[in-house]
């Protein structure tokens, strides 16, 4: 006789309807993760009430953490659904507990709109302003502690994690948030993309940049890759004090 | 009217920040280290605390220069402060660590700070406002600051509810000064990387106990002294 795993799962059937809890039982089998579990719902949804219902609607793409799509809030603390194991997951509560990540719009179910962060990406010019694809020669040299530094932030999949725990990302506020910090920070120090320093800093200055962060420093402890992203809310914090002066003694 | 001032705040959004940041260190915090060092002196002997009280009451212009120095200031750090508690949403319940409580402290005891401010300068500083005729009678008396400070202990409230506020009141501002002095740096760049902020951390909660001291000290002076009976029969008719 197999054991039986329950799921409370947090549904919602549009952006702008109300959500509500349904229970759901399955077969636990090993290696079970969120993803998984999700989908043997999906092949029987079918309430513990016995209520038959819709599949629930979920987001995911890589499956190994590294495109932060299936991103949710999962016994209370937001992380990946793929690599959140259930056998794990049963040893911090007996039900399982899925909720849409909290600071973003749901578009249904557990499956939430994320462009926030790719127009925050947007508003900081998270890339490097090249005019050729023909080759210019080697680049300049760049510091080992600068590139190790440099891949820590590149690793930034746009899960929205750091975004979810940080109390000062919320509907009432206009908090660009970690994520696009810290993306900054990598091209501020890229060698090219230092050149448009300037305006990265410059976005990051007004009514709900840098200076909106109130230093809970959840962020970097959410964050599922690492991003060192109150090592960038720092330095972000430096560069535009400099720029700042910059601005209003020498330029 | 109020669309110029809403867009020259957004205009100059880095600068008011960074000012409200500044502020909470200079003038404020400093004040607040002078304050309760002077207030410390209360332990050391009524004397000393009398011959400072009397030294400060002698800087020239004395309203202008609190008022410039120090009201204008804690006012505006008061008032932005809480335009900025209330664009946060405290989730300690659901990730308690340790700096998202201090975050969450920074907020909660901004708010006692400024009750206890308000009350703070109503009970001492503009006694003469609110203290009545009484009052007045007692100062004419030519009492001492001790005695007067003392007697403001056991003026419209009991003396152990008196020490209570003040110590939860004290306490919360220290706090509140001390985490700003580590969320400061964080904020202006001069601590980037972990290792300094859990220094600056550390000399901060060093400097949070040695204030703690000046100012618990005090109110155990304040509280033990010899209460002047009389002064205090004045104040409670
Ligand atoms: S910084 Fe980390 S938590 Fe934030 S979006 Fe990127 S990967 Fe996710
Ligand atoms: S350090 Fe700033 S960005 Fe990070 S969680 Fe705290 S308030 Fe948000
Ligand atoms: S599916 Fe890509 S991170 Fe989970």
């Amino acid at each position: 006789m197999s054991k039986l795993i329950r799921l409370t799962i947090q549904r919602q059937d549009a952006r702008e309807s109300h959500p509500y809890a349904q229970t759901f039982e399955i077969e636990h089998k090993p290696q079970m993760n969120v993803i998984s579990c999700l989908q043997d719902i999906a092949a029987r949804p079918v309430t513990v009430a016995g209520e038959q219902t819709t599949p629930v609607a979920w987001d995911c793409n890589c499956l190994e953490e590294v495109c932060g799509a299936c991103t949710m809030v999962i016994n209370g603390r937001v992380r990946q659904a793929c690599t959140a194991l259930v056998d794990n997951l049963l040893k911090e509560q007996a039900t399982i507990d899925l909720k849409p990540m909290s600071k973003f719009p749901v578009v249904r179910d557990l499956f939430v709109d994320r462009s926030r962060m790719f127009a925050a990406l947007k508003k900081v010019r998270a890339w490097i302003d090249v005019d050729t694809y023909g080759y210019l020669g080697e680049g300049p040299k760049v510091e080992p502690s600068v590139a190790d530094r440099r891949y820590e932030l590149s690793c930034c999949m746009t899960c929205g994690c750091c975004m979810d725990v940080c109390p000062q990302v919320n509907d009432g506020s206009d908090f660009i948030g970690p994520q696009a910090i810290g993306q900054a920070a990598l091209f501020n120090m890229h060698p090219t993309g230092a050149m448009s320093a300037d305006q990265r800093l410059e976005a990051l200055m007004g009514p709900g940049g840098i200076t909106d962060c109130g230093n809970a420093q959840n962020c970097v402890k959410a964050c599922p890759k690492e991003v060192p992203l109150t090592w960038a809310i720092g330095k972000t914090g430096r560069d535009t004090t400099v720029h700042a002066i910059r601005r209003w003694f020498v330029k | 009217m109020t669309q110029p001032v809403e867009t020259w705040f957004q205009k100059n959004h880095f600068l008011v920040r960074r000012l409200h940041s500044l502020a909470g260190i200079v003038p404020i915090g400093v004040f607040l280290c002078i304050h309760l060092y002077t207030n410390s002196l209360a332990f050391v002997g009524p004397e000393k605390f009398n011959e400072h009280v009397k030294q400060l009451h002698e800087i020239p212009n004395l309203l202008v220069v609190e008022l410039i120095g120090i009201f204008l200031p804690i006012a505006f750090h008061a008032w932005y402060g809480i335009l900025i508690a209330q664009s946060g949403r405290i989730n300690v319940a659901q990730y308690g660590w340790l700096d998202n409580w201090r975050y969450t402290l920074q907020r909660v005891t901004g708010w006692i700070a400024i009750v206890f401010i308000l009350l703070h300068l109503a009970h001492f500083r503009f006694a003469h406002w609110f203290g009545g005729p009484a009052y007045q009678e007692v100062v004419a008396k030519g009492t001492t600051p001790f005695d007067l400070t003392a007697a403001g202990f056991i003026m419209w409230l009991p003396m152990g509810l008196w020490m209570l506020v003040y110590a939860v009141g004290l306490t919360a501002s220290v706090y509140h000064f001390c985490n700003g002095i580590v969320t400061f740096c964080i904020t202006w760049g001069i601590t980037v990387n972990d290792l300094s902020r859990k220094r600056v951390s550390i000399a901060a909660a060093a400097l949070a106990i040695v204030l703690l001291g000046f100012g618990l000290s005090s109110l155990a002076a304040l509280a033990s002294g010899p209460a002047p009976k009389a002064t205090a029969a004045l104040l409670n008719p």
